[in-house]
């Protein structure tokens, strides 16, 4: 800095410039000098300039490379797994500053009337908040989130060029703390467009701003080249471009953008800057400048731009979508082209910002032509999502919500676009709130929700830990309902006409004010409980699976966090990325050494523990276990601690369970273990390793488990991902899997209610699995209404229910039912009802006979076999 | 480290498959980086047009702060695009030489180059002292200066690249079959010497 002072000293007394101090040339002099100081300090410079000296350095120095402990993020590194974790780390610092800005504007926006700023602070907070949030939030966060996944997506060991890549990441801090650092030379008050001539005059913040916005520019450029060469060089062999994931696409298009549209606005900020520092007369109109070129250049970059902010974000919601709803991705190729063609016309669009800003009149026709055509390709987008959407098993996990809600708030957003983009609209609506209320629709609830899609998607990648799903919802609703509060009024509002980037209003604004006031502040609340559930689950989470998700493509073979260089061998891409529910499709083959097993397949069955006990036949329980087993290899490990219970019990259910599953063609196998759930669980997830591990419980007041918080003791003990699985109490003791097993009814009358007839069921349920209906056909007295009727069929009911009671407290499947008629009535009636597989009529003494004749006389085919409970249960 | 080339048996077919260059990923990043300064000159030339021709009611060139017409040393400056251009064919002699095995001859082109490159670069230098105007004269300065001064830049970085690629030619790690670096620079030399063409006739002929 005191160099830079100086130097610019020095050179002005050399050359006789008057005055010979002028803060503006000063700072941004210091800044420059300073940035380049601080990134040589870094060491971004070492490798090259050891080459160009001629110093002893290799190409395949990978000191740079991988973490030990977390306080080397903040060193210079070149790991693209690394620099993807410093990406989102800075940017989503810069985040938080200028959500602080926001959440100011608003303040002061409460009431009518100046609250916390006049005038100029307030513009400097608007312009603050648009700049962090645009430069060095919305635009390099992708380039994190594509630097983390991207190479691992393509099968690539890293990107491209990783030295540029380390080079571009702390670009960034530069751009952001310059911006930041204005706050102490006076900030920038010209908005992020920056027009002159009011970015000409003001503070020394100003140039400041412009400086920055090189270094971001420049950092964009950089990771677009970088990621282009990667996609074009170093995907895995057998990744056709129609094999590449959306994402991949995604990244490419927009970095196509980002090459060739970023240079206008670093053009743009040169030439106001030279006005600032140097003195030429680009925009003062008497000397020949033209303020209006400022605008075309600048919009020339910045509308692209705004698809630089949603590309890549359309990648990830089709990621998203994709494997939450578990199809394949509608329109793969549309998808595809329809991104290019956006990118194309984004180029073509740039004036419809300048519709009244006394440009070229005959300008304004085409541009609102080709803006309206941007719908087109977008819509194509949006329909190919629902279609996606359309009767998948969609799974409503954290990074799902934020892709439907995305796809909500971005509709909303588009349509206002489609409005704005009408001249004679846009002439009525231009610098009001409805221009507000559309930006952020459509960079708050679209970009900003892909982003959250992204991180709570890619977090068990890319820390190896599961995030809090609880508070990942509290997350999303904070955020969502805290959005249509903020940004909805906002569109009355503009059509009223409220000007936007005024610190005072009309006082008949001030409901609608206030209102979106605390909708903001939601927003506020939303990511404190953010950054809660990413720090805590980074630091103690449960451990996340290699495919928490099941996804298919390749990021989701490898490890979480994956190994140093990714992939231990190159893998072969053998199909397309999002083969959802196609048997036997696979996306690519990974290859392992011998000693972790050699080949790893996708179809490779990895473990999933279930624990349960009382609940272990449920309904509830089974149909999540063949949801999992519908969209993913998975083999399951039932469990089921026996505590001082009875042991016997535990194994007849399990059998059922067993032989439902194996039924519906689920991969189970089972074993009933001593000990209590806690020990048991554990011994039993350091054994088989297990992806997840699945608890099922009775609701809390019933469940003897939750009342001893062992759902919470396994999930600390083990680490493992888990989840719990409350079974309603009467599903517990329900009669599982209704169609599933072969039914067997057992037809008594006298019999019902005594022991021996459940010591028979319990025989024939332990010897092969089936569910049992119990029949009492009651041969009753006339008249039927009658006392004496009466009383044998509440004892008759009562017994049943003692029977009943008896087998399913001992994990028989059964039911039963009293009917009104003497069997040879009665019985065919139940036997058409309830077809069962094989009949068991159990009597007693003289009856057994009678009642058999009965039974085979309606059984037909069915095969029909007679106990005599005899004495023992006549006692 | 030598790898044997050739088929592998066939009972080794379950050995991974190796990672195939498609295609030389500096020589891409190179033509996109050229893509996206194309589009920055692009930018300046914009400016340029706008103030050519948003300033209604006016002759050019423009007159200058005390009344004269600004005029520019077209001969000269055409002498020196010719000095430019020339420099590009040389540097794709040197290419050719050493395509041919020749490195002695890719030194020699490489110096010719950048002799011409930095006499291109000192008579324009020369003719700055002598225009009689300042970048802070009119927006016209304004915009010949950045132009002028940016494509100055330009050259001053490809004389860098190009002095960089001569000493490793001086260290032979040149060949037919290596030579990424010195294409790369080639590409930018040739690319900077395009732009110029395209500036002098677009600001001093026409």
């Amino acid at each position: 800095m005191l160099f830079a002072f100086l130097l610019v000293f020095l050179l002005r007394a050399l050359f006789g410039f008057e005055p010979l101090y002028d803060g503006g040339v000063y700072g941004g002099v210091a800044g420059l000098i300073g940035a380049i100081g601080f990134l040589w300090g870094i060491g971004c410079f070492d490798f090259w300039l050891g080459w160009a000296k001629g110093a002893d350095i290799s190409e395949e120095d990978h000191s740079f490379h991988g973490v030990s402990n977390w306080k080397q993020y903040f060193r210079f590194n070149t790991d693209h797994k690394v620099i993807g974790i410093q990406y989102l780390g800075m940017t989503l610092f810069f985040m938080l500053w200028g959500g602080l800005m926001a959440l100011l504007i608003r303040t002061e926006l409460a009431a009518p009337g100046q609250q916390i700023a006049d005038g100029e602070t307030y513009n400097g907070f608007l312009s603050m908040h648009a700049t962090l949030m645009i430069f060095v939030f919305a635009v390099p966060v992708f380039g994190g989130i594509a630097n983390y996944v991207l190479p691992i997506m393509l099968g690539a060991k890293d990107m491209a060029f990783p030295r540029l890549n380390a080079l571009s990441f702390w670009f960034l801090p530069v751009a952001g703390f310059m911006f930041l650092a204005s706050m102490f030379t006076g900030m920038f008050g010209a908005a992020w467009t920056a027009y002159p001539p009011l970015a000409s005059q003001g503070t020394m913040g100003q140039t400041l701003f412009e400086l920055g916005v090189q270094f971001a520019g420049a950092s964009s450029i950089a990771t677009a080249i970088n990621f282009l060469a990667t996609i074009v060089t170093m995907r895995a062999p057998g990744m056709t471009i129609w094999r590449m994931p959306i994402l991949a696409w995604a990244t490419g298009v927009t970095s196509v953008l980002a090459v060739f549209a970023t240079p206008f606005i670093a053009g743009s900020q040169f030439l106001t800057m030279f006005d600032r520092i140097m003195g030429t007369n680009f925009f003062v109109p008497d000397q020949g400048g033209d303020v209006i070129m400022y605008q075309h250049i600048f919009w020339f970059y910045s509308h692209p731009a705004v698809y630089i902010m949603l590309l890549p974000g359309f990648g990830i919601i089709s990621e998203v979508i994709a494997t939450f709803a578990r199809k394949p991705l509608f329109g793969y190729r549309a998808m595809a082209f329809s991104m290019v063609a956006i990118a194309v016309l984004g180029f073509g669009v740039w004036a419809h910002h300048m519709f009244v800003s006394g440009m070229a009149a005959w300008l304004r026709v085409p541009m609102m032509i080709t803006t309206i055509i941007i719908a087109v390709p977008t819509g194509v987008k949006m329909w190919s999502w629902l279609a996606t959407l359309w009767q998948g098993r969609i799974h409503i996990k954290t990074p799902m919500l934020w892709a439907l809600g995305f796809l909500f708030t971005f509709l909303m957003g588009g349509l206002s676009g489609v409005f704005l983009g009408i001249v004679p609209a846009d002439i009525q609506m231009s610098d009001t709130y409805f221009v507000t209320a559309h930006l952020h629709y459509v960079l708050y609830g679209g970009s900003v929700y892909t982003i959250f899609a992204g991180l709570y998607y890619w977090f068990p990648k890319m820390t190896g830990k599961m995030y809090s799903e609880r508070l990942g919802h509290w997350h999303f609703w904070l955020t969502f309902i805290g959005t249509q509060l903020t940004f909805f009024p906002m569109h009355w509002q503009g059509l009223q006409g409220m000007p936007r980037r005024v610190s005072d209003y009309d006082p008949r604004f001030e409901t609608v004010n206030s209102i979106e006031t605390i909708g903001s502040y939601m927003l506020g609340v939303a990511t404190i409980v953010f950054f809660y559930n990413i720090i805590v689950s980074w630091k103690s989470g449960p451990k996340a699976p290699w495919n928490p998700w099941r996804g298919k493509t390749l990021e989701w073979m490898v490890s979480s966090p994956p190994p140093l260089f990714n992939f231990d061998a190159v893998p072969q891409v053998v199909g397309g990325p999002y083969q959802y529910g196609i048997p036997d499709a696979r996306h690519a083959v990974v290859f392992a050494p011998e000693e972790f097993g050699g080949e790893l397949k996708e179809d490779t069955r990895y473990p999933v523990l279930v624990v349960a006990n009382e609940t272990l036949t449920s309904q509830t329980l089974i149909d999540e276990i063949r949801a999992r087993n519908a969209d993913g290899l998975w083999s399951f490990q039932l469990v089921v601690p026996v505590g001082d219970g009875d042991r016997s019990v535990a194994e007849r259910r399990l059998a059922t369970t067993l032989a439902i599953l194996a039924e519906s063609g689920v991969s189970a196998t089972g074993r009933v273990a001593d000990g209590d759930v806690v020990s048991v669980a554990t011994e039993a997830a350091k054994e088989i390793q297990p992806n997840e591990l699945v608890i099922a419980t009775l609701p809390l007041a019933e469940s003897q488990w939750m009342r001893t918080d062992s759902v919470d003791k396994v999930r600390k003990a083990t680490g493992v991902a888990l989840s719990h699985v409350v079974v309603p109490a009467n599903d517990a003791r329900a009669l599982a899997g209704t169609s599933a097993l072969p039914l067997v009814m057992v037809v008594a009358t006298e019999a019902i209610g005594a022991e021996a007839l459940a010591t028979v069921v319990r025989t024939r349920a332990d010897a092969e699995p089936a569910r049992f209906t119990v029949v009492a056909p009651l041969d009753l007295p006339d008249p039927r209404w009658g006392a004496e009727a009466n009383e044998r069929r509440r004892a008759a009911g009562e017994a049943m229910t003692a029977t009943i009671n008896a087998l399913v407290n001992t994990g028989v499947a059964v039911e039963g039912e009293v009917m009104d008629d003497a069997p040879s009535v009665a019985l065919p009636l139940a036997i058409d009802a309830y077809k069962p597989s094989r009949i068991i009529v159990a009597g007693i003494n003289g009856e057994t006979a009678g009642l058999r004749e009965a039974a085979e006389a309606a059984a037909g085919d069915t095969p029909v076999e007679a106990v005599n409970l005899g004495a023992a249960a006549g006692a | 480290m030598a790898t044997t080339a050739g088929h592998a048996p066939a009972d080794q077919q379950a050995s991974p498959p190796q990672q195939k260059q498609h295609m030389n990923a500096s020589l891409i990043a190179m033509l996109l980086f050229i893509g996206s300064e194309v589009m920055l000159f692009a930018s300046l030339f914009t400016a340029y047009f706008f103030i050519r021709y948003g300033v209604a009611n006016e002759t050019w060139p423009p007159l200058k702060q005390d009344g004269e017409p600004f005029t520019l040393p077209v001969l000269l400056t055409g002498v020196n695009t010719l000095i430019l251009i020339s420099s590009s064919f040389t540097l794709w002699w040197g290419e050719k030489r050493l395509a041919a095995g020749d490195n002695k001859g890719l030194i020699r082109g490489l110096w010719v180059t950048i002799l011409m490159g930095a006499t291109f670069l000192l008579i324009q230098l020369n003719e700055y002292a002598h225009l009689g105007f300042t970048p802070q004269d009119k927006a016209f300065s304004g915009a010949f200066y950045t132009l002028t001064g940016f494509h100055g830049a330009h050259v001053l970085v490809g004389l860098i690249v190009l002095s960089l690629c001569l000493r490793r030619a001086y260290k032979n790690d040149f060949s037919h079959s290596y030579n990424t670096p010195l294409t790369a620079g080639s590409y930018y030399w040739h690319f900077v010497d395009i732009v110029w063409v395209l500036l002098f006739f677009l600001v001093y002929v026409i």
